[in-house]
């Protein structure tokens, strides 16, 4: 799978039971960031600048996962 | 009473520069664990490792000594437990 193809976030519908108690969470999700697809660092991948690596929290682009918050109650295909 | 300490606006620029310099350090000393011999990596970890012992100490200027046992000089009195703390700052 080529690199940028790969989401950073997937989601699933977990069973719901007529019996549930509480409202379902019809959808869930979960982050699969870069380094699951990555394997071993390739050498010499490019960088951030040392500031903005420091915000973005990872020195090389290709390992960047933003946490963006809502993880669950969307509903996805 | 010790007086509330002020830090002009310099010491943040300094101490942001330490923890981007901090930073690197850290990510470059996990990624030379696993590639020991990436030659620019060591480099830029030397690089780095250099600018940190600039700043260390005119950032000590501002706040003490970071480090102890010997790693920082320290100033009069002894204060290295004085607030600010470095998450206090």
């Amino acid at each position: 799978m080529h690199m940028n193809e790969f989401t950073q976030q997937k989601y699933y519908r977990p069973y719901v039971s007529p019996f549930d108690p509480c409202p379902p969470i019809r959808v869930k999700s979960y982050v699969t960031p870069p380094q699951l697809y990555l394997g071993y660092q390739p050498y010499n991948l490019p960088q951030y600048q040392p500031q903005q690596a420091l915000y973005a929290g990872t020195l090389w682009p290709a390992l960047f996962s933003p946490y963006n918050g809502r993880y669950w109650g969307r509903e996805e295909a | 009473m010790s007086s509330q300490v002020q830090f002009p606006k310099e010491f943040y620029q300094l101490m942001e520069e330490l923890q981007v310099v901090d930073f690197v350090l850290v990510e470059l000393t996990l990624y030379l664990d696993t590639h020991p011999e990436d030659y620019a990596a060591i480099q830029q970890f030397n690089e780095a490792s250099y600018h940190r012992r600039i700043l260390v100490p005119k950032v000590e200027q501002y706040m003490g000594p970071l480090q102890q046992f010997g790693h920082s000089y320290s100033g009069y009195p002894w204060n290295w437990n004085q607030a600010p703390w470095p998450w206090q700052i």
